[in-house]
């Protein structure tokens, strides 16, 4: 029972020790130090000399450090190589010529991209809305995956869904029931896309003055599919369109903002290019009810427009970019 | 026996340090050394802090419905603080049709059933549809902007530009022509709504509000382009139609021009400027 009372002196000890070390005032000024009683990281040479501590930052030497009548090796900065060689040792005018050249140190604006895409995966869930059709919107949900070549190129796939997601704005019907015009109007059920990325511009913020995020803005383009049909608006009562896949190119131009290593924020204005069959505007004056009959109004080869029309689609999507693997290591050090 | 005595009791001892560690520990972090007391960046460039911008820029309508509307204008801003500005944007509006107007214009009827909706002559002829549409004038707009994110921007790892993100916000004046009101006695327009004169242009304010966000990039001390996007949503009669006011739920139309004909529309634009920064440029310490 002793033995266990000295025991728990002992851990006593122990735990009064760090306990005190940390309790300093928060925001206060430290205190001199006691000699023999230092804290930190003077401390320890305290107590390993056991006299007065050390000051690390301070210029002047330790009082107790032992004078010596040996003068400095040599005047000149060379150290022991004077001693070993004197023709190596550099002379004091040389060191002020060296001093005197302009130095180029290469310091880049971005010492070291925060963020590393090389031989990672971008998923990157997204919501587009339309930015140029007043008539008919096509928002709906979208998804990106793009594998980085290099640092700053990727190639991936783009998908988008549209069907039922189409709205025909209020807009368009008060403008045909006043103008007694109607406008030819597309809807979309998908369009998916094989696209290039680049990479060009990438930087750093600070917010507010006390973080850092940094952000990269990236330019795609590619080729793939868009499925669209008419919407019937001339002759409702006899067409009906079926979707039909069109060759469609994309050109566009993004914004990520990384959150962490893997997680960007991200925004893009992205244009599809496709050409459209709209629905022809008048309507055929043969007999109904003859779908084979080439002047009936139920013949499907009378519901379309003689001409294509080149169709723009500007849509703006917002998402999340993800990287996969999660992390990655630097090449070089920091 | 006493080992184990020992044991417990020395874990209890360092139970208790441990404790005692998490207690300590929940004190301020005193930072000591160089980095004491320092600002988080020295020497920044304060473009802003102290100075007065004017920035003439030109803005471009999106998802214009009749009209494409440009606004060729001006920014005049005074910097309180680098992040902090209070200041006026404003400018003169001009259009050009769109494809629909003129479609409308080539294709709409002249008759009976459009009368009260589509511009004509006398005996229904044609006359421009492009007349009866409306158009912002001008627009006077004192703003906040809030400039939380500074830093730089690099392209191709060549070119270094100082960039900031800044959004704003404020109070909007804007001078706008549409269809006048007519159909009921004492309208500028007259009483009916099916006559040629009734389809005249007049002046009315709306105000709003107004907000968006943009970039600066700094090209030197005294000069930057600019590039933002602005939302001025309001209600207008955009194509002079009558749309609404009759019915139940005045959904309908009434055969009047009014107020109620009005539709709101999330007017945006996207404005391209280049400022110049008045006064010397600061520098942290």
């Amino acid at each position: 029972m002793k033995q266990a009372g000295r025991w728990l002196l002992f851990a006593a000890a122990l735990s009064v020790l760090p306990s005190t070390a940390l309790a300093q005032k928060p925001g206060g000024k430290p205190s001199k130090p006691p000699a023999g009683a230092a804290g930190g990281a003077t401390g320890g040479a305290a107590a390993a000399g056991g006299g007065e501590a050390v000051d690390l930052d301070s210029d002047q030497p330790p009082k107790d450090q032992p004078k010596t009548d040996t003068p400095p090796a040599d005047t000149g900065g060379g150290g022991g190589i004077c001693e070993i060689d004197p023709s190596a040792c550099p002379k004091t005018a040389d060191l002020k010529t060296e001093a005197k050249k302009e130095v180029k140190a290469e310091v880049y604006a971005v010492q070291q991209n925060p963020v590393l895409k090389y031989h990672r995966f971008e998923v990157r869930p997204f919501w587009g809305v339309t930015m140029n059709d007043q008539f008919v919107s096509h928002p709906g949900p979208g998804l990106d995956m793009n594998f980085y070549i290099t640092n700053v190129l990727a190639i991936g796939i783009n998908g988008n869904f549209y069907s039922g997601l189409n709205v025909d704005s209020d807009f368009n019907f008060q403008n045909r029931r006043a103008t007694r015009v109607a406008v030819p109007l597309t809807e979309y059920s998908w369009a998916a896309a094989l696209n290039f990325t680049y990479v060009p511009i990438y930087g750093k913020f600070a917010g507010f003055g006390s973080f850092i995020f940094s952000y990269d803005i990236y330019a795609t383009g590619g080729v793939g599919a868009i499925s669209t049909r008419p919407i019937a608006v001339i002759d409702p009562d006899n067409r009906t369109f079926d979707f039909k896949p069109k060759v469609a190119f994309n050109l566009g131009l993004g914004l990520r903002i990384f959150l962490t290593k893997w997680l960007a924020a991200n925004i893009e204005v992205r244009d599809y290019i496709y050409p459209e069959k709209l629905e022809q505007l008048t309507i055929a004056s043969g007999p109904l009810g003859k779908p084979n009959d080439p002047t009936s109004p139920s013949n499907p080869n009378t519901w379309y427009a003689d001409s294509v029309t080149i169709t723009n689609n500007i849509q703006m999507n917002v998402g999340l970019s993800i990287f996969i693997p999660f992390s990655f290591d630097y090449r070089l050090v920091k | 026996m006493r080992f184990v005595t020992a044991l417990a009791a020395t874990l209890c001892a360092l139970g208790t340090t441990a404790a005692l560690e998490k207690t300590a520990n929940a004190q301020e972090i005193l930072l000591t050394g160089p980095l004491k007391g320092q600002p988080p960046a020295r020497n920044l460039r304060l473009y802003r802090e102290g100075r007065f911008e004017i920035a003439p820029a030109m803005s471009f309508g999106v998802l214009d419905e009749y009209r494409h509307m440009f606004i060729a204008g001006l920014r005049l801003q005074y910097n309180f603080t680098d992040w902090l500005g209070i200041g006026l944007w404003g400018g003169y509006g001009f259009s050009g049709t769109t494809d629909l107007t003129d479609q409308i214009n080539d294709k709409s009827p002249r008759n009976n059933l459009t009368a009260v909706n589509v511009n004509h002559g006398p005996g229904n002829t044609k006359a421009d549809f492009g007349a009866q549409v409306a158009q912002l004038q001008w627009v006077v707009a004192p703003q906040v902007t809030v400039t939380p994110f500074r830093g730089k921007l690099a392209l191709f790892q060549k070119v270094f530009v100082d960039t900031e993100a800044y959004i704003f916000g404020g109070f909007a004046l804007v001078g706008l022509q549409e269809r006048g009101n007519c159909g009921n006695a004492g309208d500028v327009n007259g009483t009916a709504c099916n006559t040629p004169a009734s389809f005249a242009l007049q002046s009315r304010l709306a105000p709003t509000g107004t907000f968006g966000l943009g970039l600066t990039f700094f090209l030197a001390d005294f000069i930057n382009l600019g590039v933002e996007y602005r939302a001025l949503p309001f209600s207008w009669n955009r194509g002079g139609f009558d749309s609404r006011g009759g019915g139940s739920n005045l959904d309908f139309p009434d055969q009047k021009i009014t107020s109620d004909d009005r539709t709101f529309k999330f007017n945006q634009m996207f404005t391209v400027s280049v400022g110049f920064m008045l006064g010397g440029r600061k520098t942290s310490d």
